[in-house]
């Protein structure tokens, strides 16, 4: 995991803002993010046990981990929909069901790649869970790169087992997406065949949502002016 | 052999039991007319995935759940979820001690023009204010499952979690003529790593203001915090402050998340 | 009509801006003007993709087969008529493409034999929802055996074939995808349940 990978995830410098405040510094910061262990930084680390990933290309590894904050964002978007209760009807349901899939999504990355999978980031919805329409015109969006990020990674995976993992997920989006487009009352299936999405492009298209942001800054190593 | 007529001997089909029977024994039947051609040799099937995917699982029901967020730019809480109603109170961005200023998130709505607004308890007074801002003004949703209740008659502070009690200990309160609010509040921020050993080893501001102290530098919000006058807990002995030994107020603090709800009856 | 935005049209940049959002998400979808893959003659493809490709190539003359005998019967209608339009014509690219691909190396075209699967909405959608699964399964069970090239090509395929499940449930009221992942089956499986969806030779 390099540093320029968060970078890129790095939402209009709300990273560096929180840096500023909190004093870290930025190695520092991408460390306690990114779990702790400074060696994700720098490639493999040799001491993670238990889990399957430690079989994994280093390669396979970094994919792994994007496809893991890709299902950490659809996660967390579907389940604070669900909580904050905006939603009715079949839309709510497919936010329960979505959400509940997305979830065990996340477990299994999480559970694969051990102590080299990435922490899940803050994020900021900025209401699109809390309006129903706001709601399905992200679901859609997010299905629909979900797929395409898949796609985009397929052939750059090296090791069979890790293929089979994405293509059994990648198709599972795909009816997301579709079901999404359905409830907004879209297009299920545009074109007779969907497009791969790079990396970078992916990366791009997250950034500009301004979804992931920093962490609050609500500690601070200052004298209390309470009343006492 | 074909793997085809190897696959359709493989299947019992007497195991299966009426339409599937039947479907079963047609497919028997016909299984060797539909043999992979002869150019075809053995298909390795489908390697394994490397991810073990355990089943979807349904939210908890949450009943102690509690949302926070902060401010992300200067705004006005007003009275309605309209950009036209009046203004209960102004919100900065930062608390005087410098960290992101939060809000409790108690309700929302989204106006005809799918605007979302929330509803957000205050730290203005008169205490328990609650006003409407536009979603925009503040940041990503945080959830707690604490909640901190004060008994100033029973100068008693009780942690739950999940609506467990999970720390007690005894406080000292205002002074009668600098009464500790009552109320419903919410934990502001935390300090840490001062010297000051009057305020203990760490304090907690709330968005509990005083009603009397009002000129208070830094804005006469009640905090809650250490002491190096344990032999005064519990008692009515600070400005308003909620005062806690030491041992309490570090307890407090490796369980006590900023956004926890405060309630101080 | 579905045109993807160019890199100088402001919406592209932020594909999930409330306003653009539709836009966005066409232009990530798919735009229908960038049509089927291009790839490489199959004098040049290696055995095992030959021998993948003809099980996909069934299962593509399986779903064309199947939607034009429903549809030239005419028991649909509504969201079913225009499910089946669209879809037809899906599986009718992919069936050109994969014929394309494999050129005389493609197997014949089966018989079938649908029943009354084609004649009547219930059975129909029935049959189409095992059709649809049954085709997402054979493209992930393809994937461990193709090669890059191949498995780039069948990844832009599976996701359509996987939309279609779900559009399918979504429009009978059941859930459109209630699982975490989807099966990658066998070759051997993919023929087992094309012969009992009625796939004759």
């Amino acid at each position: 995991m390099d540093r320029s990978y968060f970078d890129r995830l790095d939402v209009d410098g709300a990273l560096a803002e929180s840096l500023q405040r909190t004093g870290l510094s930025r190695a520092a910061f991408l460390a306690a993010a990114l779990g702790g262990s400074t060696a994700l930084l720098g490639g493999l680390t040799t001491e993670a046990a238990g889990a399957q990933g430690d079989d994994l290309p280093s390669n396979d590894v970094f994919i792994l981990n994007y496809a893991l904050v890709l299902e950490y964002l659809q996660a967390a978007f579907y389940t604070e929909a669900e909580r904050m209760g905006a939603l009715r009807d079949k839309t709510a349901r497919a936010a329960q069901v979505v959400g509940s899939v997305e979830r065990a999504h996340v477990e299994a990355f999480k559970e694969v790649l051990g102590r080299k999978a990435v922490k899940r980031p803050t994020f900021d919805f900025q209401g699109a869970t809390e309006n129903p329409k706001a709601f399905l015109k992200t679901a859609v969006a997010f299905e629909d790169l979900a797929v395409a990020a898949y796609k985009g990674q397929a052939t750059r995976i090296k090791s069979k087992p890790a293929l089979m993992a994405a293509l059994a997920i990648h198709s599972v989006e795909a009816r997301h997406a579709a079901w999404m487009r359905y409830l907004f009352g879209v297009n299920p299936a545009r074109s007779a065949f969907d497009q791969p999405q790079s990396r970078p492009e992916v990366t791009r298209v997250v950034r500009s949502t301004n979804f992931i942001t920093g962490p609050p800054s609500t500690k601070a190593e200052r004298s209390p002016r309470y009343m006492g | 052999m074909s793997p085809a007529c190897r696959v359709a001997r493989a299947r019992p089909v007497a195991a299966q039991a009426g339409v599937g029977a039947a479907v079963g024994l047609a497919a028997v039947l016909l299984w060797p007319v539909l043999e992979s051609s002869p150019r075809q040799k053995v298909l390795p099937p489908p390697a394994a995935s490397v991810l073990d995917v355990p089943p979807p699982e349904r939210l908890g029901r949450d009943h102690h759940v509690s949302v926070w967020s902060t401010v992300r730019r200067p705004a006005r809480a007003r009275s309605a979820p309209e950009s036209g109603a009046p203004v209960v109170a102004r919100v900065e961005d930062r608390t005087p001690e410098g960290t992101d200023n939060t809000l409790l998130i108690l309700d929302r709505t989204h106006d005809a023009r799918g605007r979302v607004w929330v509803r957000a308890r205050l730290p203005a007074l008169p205490s328990g204010s609650t006003g409407w801002l536009p979603r925009a003004a503040i940041g990503g949703y945080r959830l707690v499952r604490t909640h901190l209740v004060v008994d100033l008659d029973r100068r008693s502070a009780t942690l739950l979690r999940n609506g467990h009690p999970v720390v007690r200990a005894h406080v000292g309160v205002g002074q009668p003529r600098w009464p500790t609010p009552r109320g419903r509040f919410y934990i502001r921020n935390k300090l840490v790593r001062y010297r000051s050993s009057f305020y203990g080893p760490l304090a907690f501001g709330t968005s509990a203001r005083s009603r009397v102290l009002t000129d208070w530098p830094g804005g006469g919000f009640v905090g809650i915090h250490g002491t190096d006058r344990p032999d005064l807990i519990p008692g009515q002995i600070s400005h308003g402050c909620i005062r806690m030994r030491n041992h309490d107020i570090t307890r407090l603090g490796g369980l006590m998340p900023v956004g926890t709800p405060l309630t101080i009856r | 009509m579905n045109r993807p935005l160019s890199d100088s049209d402001p919406r592209s940049r932020s594909v999930l801006g409330r306003r653009s959002l539709l836009l966005g998400a066409a232009a990530l979808g798919g735009a229908t003007i960038m049509g089927a893959p291009r790839m490489t003659t199959a004098a040049s493809l290696p055995q095992d993709d030959v021998r993948a490709l003809n099980v996909l190539l069934l299962v593509e003359y399986t779903q064309v087969a199947f939607y034009t005998e429903a549809l030239r019967r005419g028991a649909l209608g509504s969201g079913l008529l225009r499910y089946a339009r669209q879809v037809a014509s899906q599986e009718a690219e992919h069936l050109r493409f994969l014929k394309r691909l494999l050129t005389r190396k493609a197997d014949p075209k089966p018989d079938f034999d649908f029943g009354e699967a084609t004649g009547r909405p219930d059975t129909f959608v029935v049959a189409a929802t095992k059709i649809e699964d049954l085709a997402v399964g054979a493209y992930n069970g393809a994937g461990s055996n193709v090669s890059p090239e191949v498995l780039a090509e069948a990844a832009k395929i599976v996701s359509v074939e996987a939309r279609h499940a779900a559009w399918i449930r979504s429009i009978v009221d059941e859930l459109p995808a209630p699982d975490a992942t989807d099966e990658a089956l066998s070759a051997d499986e993919v023929l087992e349940r094309l012969s009992r969806l009625g796939v004759r030779r």
